[in-house]
């Protein structure tokens, strides 16, 4: 499981296609894998930057939507996992001096 | 009184699909051709440079999938550098062809891609006599040659039966000869449509009613000997299972289709826009009349969200079937969606109006039936 400190980044081979009322697809051309997703999951998307942690995007989720749950951080990983399981996304790797 | 005003229904950004007629030349003159003697055509090409600006647009909006017909696209000497251009823009393509031009060079390219969603290539029965007589001789091997090259370089085939006069009585050996001896996994079928150059053949291609009840009748016992492995999205096999649902909820009484009794066919330019091979946008490459813009000149998001012909299109499904006096009367009516526009616009001048091809009232009164197609339970 991904720890809230870990930073993902969005594979740039993906596109991310806004449809209309903010949802989107976010689409593998060389696989032709896709993956639909809501208003949210593009913010989370679009704030993969390998800067960010886990933490960084759960929380400006939080910011950035009413009434988010309190498990904006659990929600946030658990998408993010689903991406990385389909190769949409790569983890930073953790420079912590050791 | 003002008529209610009829609202655009929400549309993507920008399209999702786009098919491209990318060359207006092809090695063949098939005899019913949708996309030759068209008087609304002009039979130009464009250079390179221009279809390669296009893709990169098409990249910065998004679209996912392109098609790409024509003509026969393996016309083009620069095919290759014209599929990097779609991959180069995180594209997958298709490509719609004859068969008879792809070689192992192309056909490994292909495969390299890695974005080929599949090539299409139209076999139209089992023999040279049966395929070539509307495809000219020698194009039944050629195709052969050409498919069996995609096969051993693990390109994905998709085959297409047009069926017509000259080989409707050849379908249960078309479907042993691409499902028993090619072992294709399946295989769609569509029949020649008075589109184009079957206009100018209509008589000589385009199936009678009883041919179209034999088309029907052998595609309905072929596709439950074969499992599935046989479908359509349009001609026989298609009027087929809709009539027969139509048939059933006639009879029953049964309430109107969520999609009946108004113009719902086709729901395409909900997702997807075309190009003709001289650049001119147009909703559908059978709808290649209505000129929408022009590529790398006209903006594609604009064009796709603000044409107002485009919009037009897009608000015909909320026309109700009862406003024709071609259905005046008919008991399918809440069941029906009024068929291909393309269709109605060749046949009647009215795009707008439902196709009289597709109607199940007139194949009836013209001696067809539903009784003798469905023998078996579905």
């Amino acid at each position: 499981m991904l720890k809230p400190t870990e930073k993902p980044i969005a594979c740039p081979d993906i596109v991310l296609r806004e449809e209309f009322d903010d949802w989107a697809i976010l689409f593998h051309h060389p696989s032709g894998d896709s993956v639909a997703t809501g208003p949210v999951g593009v913010a989370i998307w679009k704030a993969m930057d390998g800067q960010r942690t886990l933490s960084d995007i759960a929380t400006e989720i939080e910011n950035q939507f009413e009434d988010t749950p309190n498990t904006a951080l659990d929600d946030t990983i658990a998408f993010v996992e689903e991406l990385l399981q389909r190769k949409f996304v790569t983890i930073e790797p953790q420079t912590d001096g050791l | 009184m003002e008529p209610a005003e009829v609202k655009t229904p929400a549309v993507m950004r920008t399209p999702r699909k786009v098919d491209i007629d990318l060359t207006s030349r092809c090695n063949l003159r098939c005899r019913y051709c949708y996309f030759f003697d068209n008087s609304s055509v002009t039979y130009q090409d464009l250079i390179t440079a221009e279809w390669l600006q296009f893709f990169d647009e098409l990249g910065r909006c998004a679209v996912m999938d392109v098609t790409l017909a024509g003509g026969e696209p393996f016309t083009r000497p620069d095919l290759r550098q014209l599929l990097e251009g779609i991959v180069r823009n995180r594209m997958r393509f298709a490509l719609l062809s004859n068969g008879t031009l792809i070689d192992d060079e192309i056909a490994a390219y292909l495969a390299d891609t890695g974005c080929c969603n599949y090539v299409q290539v139209s076999i139209d029965g089992s023999s040279p006599e049966a395929h070539d007589a509307c495809r000219g001789k020698g194009a039944f091997e050629r195709a052969l040659r050409g498919l069996r090259t995609l096969q051993r370089h693990g390109v994905q085939v998709a085959v297409r039966v047009t069926i017509h006069r000259y080989n409707v009585h050849d379908l249960e050996a078309t479907a042993q000869f691409l499902l028993e001896e090619l072992k294709l996994p399946a295989f769609s079928t569509n029949s020649a449509g008075y589109l184009g150059s079957c206009r100018v053949n209509a008589e000589a291609v385009l199936l009678t009613t009883a041919e179209r009840l034999v088309a029907m009748e052998s595609l309905v016992r072929l596709t439950q000997k074969y499992d599935g492995r046989i479908s359509a999205t349009a001609g026989p096999l298609a009027e087929a299972r809709m009539w027969r649902r139509m048939e059933e909820a006639r009879s029953a009484g049964a309430p109107q289709f969520p999609i009946g009794g108004r113009l719902t066919a086709c729901g395409c330019p909900g997702s997807k826009i075309a190009v003709r091979a001289d650049g001119t946008i147009i909703p559908c490459n059978m709808l290649a009349h209505i000129e929408l813009g022009r590529i790398n000149q006209d903006s594609l998001a604009e064009v796709w969200q603000h044409s107002p012909e485009l919009n037009k299109l897009r608000t015909r499904s909320s026309i109700p079937l009862t406003e024709f006096e071609f259905c005046s009367g008919c008991g399918y009516l809440p069941y029906c969606t009024g068929n291909c526009p393309a269709l109605a616009y060749t046949l009647i001048g009215q795009v707008n109006h439902p196709s009289p091809d597709a109607c199940l009232r007139r194949f009836l009164e013209e001696g067809g039936t539903l009784e003798t197609i469905w023998t078996t339970p579905t």
